[in-house]
Order: structure tokens, then C-alpha cells, then sequence
């Protein structure tokens, strides 16, 4: 064995013969085991949280075409649910699952332990608490109506506490780190626990608590919601993918110098880009164009991750019809490039000048939250889970289950508010010979009703997705840890894909 | 067992036969390890070198970006100077005429006509005031007459006895200029009082706004106190 652990543990009790790779398995099983409290109680409360803002979601959706829906109660107005929807799948469901993957990922791949758990248990209660209050004070009628920042400033410390905390340990579990190489996924967790304080506290005091003048506010604002998106939840994204894409087929990333442009081409490009969503508004040129032109430049990170991914997994295909963490990870990398590639194109100002303030943008926030980034975690989850629980998944079933209705909702949510949108943008645009607008404003409303429509369609298959998906995580909780050695829950089984595929 | 592993046979994985001979014999050690035990290695990554044509796509991207930037850049130049109040990304510093940015076009009649709801509140709409207290201002021989008078009762005000088409008041009309409770603009100043000069069958010239910033700097300037019949008719 090249190394031995420094402090006697099963890998003793190993005959001399065994291999140096049985020593690495019962590490990352100590490291698995050190994880354990705080990632469960990260996922546990993301799974709750999903749940919750699935329900807003659909309630949100409803309202825009049958405006009556629950018109009369007061916290379930559209402006409300909306904003609770929201925030709760963004800091509730999305930033939980997130801390709990990106920790899991950064203990393994630093070959650290998680030291002094117990303070990331104080840090995840607080964030949850802070988002319970939050949430609670959106509905109440308290939001500060910042888009991404509706939050009362009675719950946003609570969070900034939580996530510093977070941050720290995560750093610290670096730090304390046994790996001599820093892996691709290190990398972008490690980038995305800086930027995202950074570009939390700038927003808030710049927005809410001190607040700059005039046009910096919407500057500032588009920053920050831009970016949460780009340089918190991508990376995050990103580092899931690179992680799991290799583990689970069992061979390395295509090329590492692919790795290096990817990243540093994200991190100098995106920080820029979110100044498009100002085309058109009192904000000087250059501003503007400079952000474009840096929308334009993501194209390179994006195909060079995508070329990265595809080269990995060229050859291995027909992995996907047994794995479901791969499957899920596959899915959402490829909805990764998509999304990506359409918001370069949404930036210009001739495309933008269509498509902004219509629904095609929430289908394109959807796109790369929901099918890119929510599908990987997804996927990290289903991995993850069996090796801090000692358990398999209860029921394959529920897993194809939530996975298709996952899936295909969030493709027709895509496609059908997309399409909407694009009418939407031509009919507000239209103009008579004469120059005056023709169409009025409830015509247009009108038009866009069927798709809608099937956004409630799709919300309603996700939700079922989300349903399979939660059942199996609660009764896998309840099941007691496997005592045989036991099969992996996949699609199929005719030849135990992560026993077989080498 | 003996301490050479057991060798896979072909297309037989080699995890599989650790998991199922149990290298180790303690049940215990097999089930901590059941499920990691069956992982593939950590990830890795190969040195793959990048594709040349994707090099060559990269520095397309770059040149695309550079290009868009310097073709809309909205007149931004090296100090920043101007740029920073340019909102038309078409604009260069070849169509700087020097006048700064272009002030919207005003109709007089029609600012004069939003400004006039204030003079209302007493004049009427209709410019007829109200008999006794507040003096008409349709066919007024004050509003028609010398502009000099009208603008000064304007900037600041008019108090006592006036005479005002035959009819004898005795109010007080408080100053709309620059520095006092309205603190108007000279350009509104002027504006109101084309309105007033042009409405209900009035029919005098137009006032310049330069007429009234002069009255103001020159003609007036330093007066606090409202004016007074006696005082403006000494005034041509």
C-alpha cells in the first residue's frame, strides 16, 4: 500500500495481499461516514423544500391562466406565490442540494474527513431557519419585491451566518485535504463557495441595505441574478457532472487542458454577462455592449466543457439504459450546452429585442435550473445516498418514474412556454402600416394562454416526478442499512452495469 | 485463501470477484464495504491535448467579441469621457455636434396648458376668475399689454388695489419665480404665459424664455417683495 491511513482502521485487518485500491475504498468510506450527519440533514431539508416550492410552482402556473384560482386569499396571490416558489427552490430545494453535494464532493476528492461536523449542522438549521422566515415573510406581504432578493431583511443575515459557515468548513475540508492533485471538481466548488458571498453581500448592500442610486440598482440587481445562476449554480453543476461522468462509466475525463479552458473561460466571461438583461434601459452603451459581447464569449466554456463531457462519454451510451445517476447526469449536461448556447443568442440586442419580457425568458431560467442544473442533482443524489446510508433505493420503478415525468415535463415546460414566448415577443412588436401597436394588450395575453396551459401540464408531470422521487427518499430512510452484500437499484439488471461496464 | 489474488477470468469483472470470494472472510468488513466496494476508481483525467480546430474556434469567438465591442461601443474612448452618457450603441465622436445631448422640443401651448392648472385653482379654467376676487385673465389689459409687467407679476407676485378691466381687486398673487414657493423655471415662466397670452380669444405676442431669465438676472434682479399697481405702471 502506498499510504497507509493514520489511524488503524479496517484496511488493518487486510491481508498484506490486498490491493492499494481497498485501502482508498475504506478512506472514502471513513470520509463517506464524516459526511453523514450534515449531508443528510442538507438533503433532507432540500427534499422538503422541493416539495414546497413545487406546490407554489403549481399554484403560480395555475393563476396565470385561470386568474381566479385562489384570487381571494390573500398570501396566495400571484405576486406572493411566485416569489415563494421561487425562493423556496432556489435557496430551499437548489442551495441545500447543492452545500450537501458540492461538501460530499470536496471531503471525497480532498481525501478528507469532515472535522467538527457539528458546526455544519448549526450552519444548515440556520439556513434553514432563515429560509423558513423568509418565506414566510414573502407571504406575509414583506418582500423587498428585488427580483432573487425578495427575502425580508429580518431573514438575510440568518442565511449570509449559514453560509459563511459553510463556506469555511468547506474550505477547511480542503485545507486538511490528503490529495496532492486538485481534481476539475475541486476547482469549480471552490470558486463557486467564493463567488457566491461575494456576489450575495454585494447585492444586498448595494440593493437593499444601502442602497446605490438609481440605474446601479438595476445594475446591480442583473448582476446578482445573472450570476447566481452562472457562478453558483453552474459550477456546482459542473462540478457534479465532471465528477460522476467518470465515476460511473470508470474511465477519465476526455482531457484535462479541456477542464482548464472550461473554467477559467467561465469564470472571466460570466461575471459579465448578466448587464443583457438591460438592453434598451438607461444604462450607458459600452456598459451593455460589453455584456453582450461577454454573452457571446460563453459560448466557449460552454462548448468546450460540452466537447469535454462528450468525448468522456463517447463509447459508453449504453450505459445510460442501466445507471440512473448517469442518465439524470447525462441528461442535464446536455440541457447544460442547450441552455447555454440559447442564452448566448438571447443576449444579442436584435434577438433580445423580441424575446425580453416575454415568457420565452422563464423558460430559458427554467431550462437551466430545472433540466440542467436540478437533473444533476438529481443524479449526484441517487449516487450519493446509498454510500452515506449503507442502503439501496427502495424501488427502481419510482426512479424511472421520476426520471421520465422529470424529463419530459420539463422538455414540454421548455418547448411550449419557448414557443409561447416568441409569439408573445412578435405580437407585443407588431406594428400597423400606420405605426400605431396592432394588437392590444389583452389579445396578446389571449395568444399566449395555450401555452400556458401546458406549462400547468408539464408542472403537473414534474410534480409526479418529484412525488416518485420523494416517496423513495423517505422510505429508503426508513429502511434498515443492507447487511448482505447487495445489487445496485438500476433501470435494468441483466448485467449490473457499475460491476460490469470496466 | 492464498495471498495472490484471485485473477478474473476474461470479461469477468474484477470487482465482482471481490465482492462475491470475499477476499476478506469477516461478514463485517463485507458489509461497510458491500456498496463502495463495487464504485469505480475516483475520477481521473487524461492529457488529451485540445483540438486544434477548437483553438482555431476560440480565437473566431474572440475576434467576433472584439469586433462586436469596438462597433457598438457607444463612443467609449480611453478616458471614459463622454461614453459614460451615450445610451445609443450606434453613436461615434464623428456625430458630436458639441450642443451636448439634444433637448426634447417643447410646444409652449402645451406645457403652458399642464402648467396652467395651477393658476386655475383661482383664474379658472376658463381665465374668467372669480368676480370681486381674483381677476380675469381672458381679454385683461395686463395680460395683453406690456410683457415687461406681466413677467415681474409672475417671478414675484403682486399685492394691494389693481385695476383689472374696469373692475377693482385687492389680493395677493404669490411670486411663481426662481427662489420662491413655486420656484419655477424661467422656460415654464414662459410657457404659462404664452398659454395665458393665447387663450380665450387673447391674442398677444409669444414670451421668450430669454425675456424672463433676463427680467430675473437684470431687469429685477435682487426684488423679494411683490410688485404693486403704482410700481409696475411706472415700468414700460
Amino acid at each position: 500500500m502506498s499510504e497507509q491511513p493514520s489511524t488503524p482502521t479496517i484496511v488493518a485487518s487486510f491481508k498484506p495481499g490486498a490491493r492499494a485500491d481497498i485501502a482508498a475504498r475504506a478512506e472514502l468510506s471513513e470520509i463517506d461516514a464524516s459526511t453523514r450527519a450534515p449531508l443528510m440533514l442538507f438533503l433532507v431539508s432540500a427534499v422538503l423544500w422541493l416539495i414546497v416550492g413545487t406546490a407554489f410552482a403549481i399554484i403560480s402556473s395555475y393563476k396565470l391562466h385561470s386568474p381566479g384560482f385562489l384570487g381571494d386569499i390573500e398570501w396566495l396571490t400571484f405576486g406572493r406565490a411566485r416569489t415563494a416558489h421561487l425562493n423556496a427552490v432556489i435557496y430551499g430545494w437548489a442551495t441545500n442540494a447543492a452545500v450537501g453535494v458540492a461538501f460530499w464532493l470536496m471531503a471525497r476528492l480532498s481525501r478528507s474527513v469532515v472535522r467538527h461536523g457539528g458546526i455544519l449542522l448549526f450552519a444548515v438549521a440556520l439556513w434553514n431557519i432563515g429560509v423558513t422566515i423568509g418565506i414566510i415573510g414573502i407571504l406575509k406581504g414583506d418582500s423587498t419585491s428585488v427580483e432573487w432578493l425578495e427575502m425580508p431583511t429580518y431573514a438575510t443575515p440568518l442565511l449570509f451566518i449559514a453560509y459563511a459557515l459553510v463556506g469555511a468548513w468547506a474550505v477547511i475540508t480542503f485545507r486538511y485535504g490528503k490529495s496532492k492533485h486538485i481534481y476539475v471538481s475541486q476547482w469549480y466548488i471552490l470558486a463557486a463557495l467564493f463567488w457566491f458571498p461575494w456576489l450575495y453581500s454585494v447585492a444586498q448592500m448595494m440593493i437593499i441595505f444601502a442602497p446605490a442610486r438609481g440605474t446601479v440598482q438595476a445594475l446591480v440587481n442583473w448582476w446578482f441574478g445573472h450570476n447566481v445562476l452562472g457562478l453558483w449554480f453552474t459550477p456546482i453543476g459542473l462540478a457534479s457532472v465532471y465528477y460522476f461522468l467518470p465515476k460511473v462509466l470508470g474511465k477519465p475525463i476526455h482531457s484535462y487542458y479541456l477542464s482548464i479552458l472550461g473554467f477559467w473561460s467561465l469564470a472571466i466571461f460570466y461575471n459579465w454577462a448578466g448587464v443583457h438583461h438591460l438592453v434598451g434601459g438607461p444604462v450607458p452603451a459600452w456598459v451593455i455592449t460589453a455584456g453582450i459581447a461577454a454573452s457571446f464569449m460563453m459560448v466557449v466554456p460552454v462548448v468546450v466543457t460540452g466537447i469535454n463531457h462528450h468525448l468522456t462519454m463517447i463509447g459508453s451510451f449504453s450505459a445510460l439504459k442501466y445507471s440512473p445517476t448517469l442518465r439524470f447526469i447525462v441528461f442535464g449536461a446536455v440541457n447544460y450546452t442547450l441552455t447555454s448556447l440559447i442564452g448566448s443568442l438571447m443576449a444579442a440586442r436584435s434577438v433580445s429585442e423580441t424575446l425580453h419580457f416575454t415568457h420565452f425568458v422563464v423558460a430559458h431560467a427554467h431550462h437551466g435550473m430545472y433540466a440542467f442544473f436540478t437533473m444533476v442533482m438529481f443524479g449526484a443524489i441517487y449516487y450519493i445516498l446509498p454510500r452515506i446510508l449503507l442502503r439501496e433505493w427502495p424501488n427502481a420503478t419510482l426512479i424511472r418514474t421520476h426520471f421520465w415525468a422529470t424529463a419530459v415535463g420539463s422538455m414540454v415546460y421548455v418547448v411550449g412556454l419557448s414557443i409561447g414566448g416568441v409569439v408573445q415577443g412578435l405580437m407585443m412588436n407588431h406594428t400597423s402600416p400606420d405605426g400605431s401597436v396592432t394588437y392590444t394588450v389583452l389579445q396578446v395575453v389571449e395568444a399566449t394562454i395555450p401555452y400556458l396551459f401546458s406549462r400547468s401540464v408539464a408542472g403537473i408531470l414534474i410534480t409526479v416526478g418529484h412525488l416518485a422521487f420523494a416517496v423513495n427518499f423517505f422510505w429508503m430512510l426508513s429502511k434498515k442499512p443492507v447487511s448482505q452484500s447487495s445489487a445496485p437499484t438500476l433501470f435494468r439488471n441483466p448485467e449490473e452495469m457499475e460491476l460490469a461496464a470496466k | 485463501m492464498s495471498d495472490q489474488p484471485p485473477q478474473p477470468k476474461d470479461g469477468e469483472p474484477r470487482d465482482a470477484i471481490t465482492i462475491e470470494q470475499a477476499r476478506a472472510s469477516d461478514a463485517d468488513i463485507q458489509q461497510v464495504h458491500a456498496i463502495l466496494l463495487r464504485e469505480k476508481s475516483e475520477p481521473a483525467e487524461s492529457n488529451r491535448p485540445i483540438p486544434i480546430w477548437l483553438l482555431l474556434f476560440v480565437g473566431a469567438m474572440t475576434i467576433f467579441a472584439i469586433t462586436y465591442i469596438i462597433r457598438n461601443s457607444g463612443g467609449l474612448e480611453i478616458t471614459f469621457n463622454k461614453a459614460a452618457l451615450v445610451y445609443d450603441e450606434r453613436y461615434t465622436s464623428a456625430m458630436d455636434t458639441g450642443a451636448g445631448p439634444a433637448k426634447p422640443k417643447v410646444d409652449p401651448l402645451v406645457q403652458g396648458k399642464k402648467l396652467f392648472s395651477t393658476c386655475a385653482t383661482c383664474h379658472q379654467g376658463t381665465g374668467q376668475g372669480v368676480p370681486g376676487v381674483y381677476p380675469p385673465l381672458a381679454k385683461s389689459e395686463w395680460v395683453n399689454g406690456s410683457e415687461q409687467r406681466l413677467i415681474r407679476v409672475l417671478l414675484h407676485g403682486l399685492t394691494g388695489e389693481l385695476k383689472v378691466e374696469g373692475a377693482t381687486y385687492n389680493g395677493l398673487m404669490p411670486n411663481f419665480g426662481k427662489g420662491g414657493g413655486y420656484n419655477w423655471s424661467d422656460e415654464n415662466i414662459a410657457y404659462v404665459l404664452t398659454y395665458i397670452r393665447q387663450e380665450w380669444g387673447n391674442n398677444a405676442p409669444a414670451i421668450d424664455p430669454a425675456t424672463v431669465t433676463e427680467i430675473r438676472t437684470k431687469g429685477a434682479a435682487g426684488r423679494n417683495k411683490p410688485w404693486t399697481q403704482a410700481e409696475l405702471e411706472a415700468i414700460n
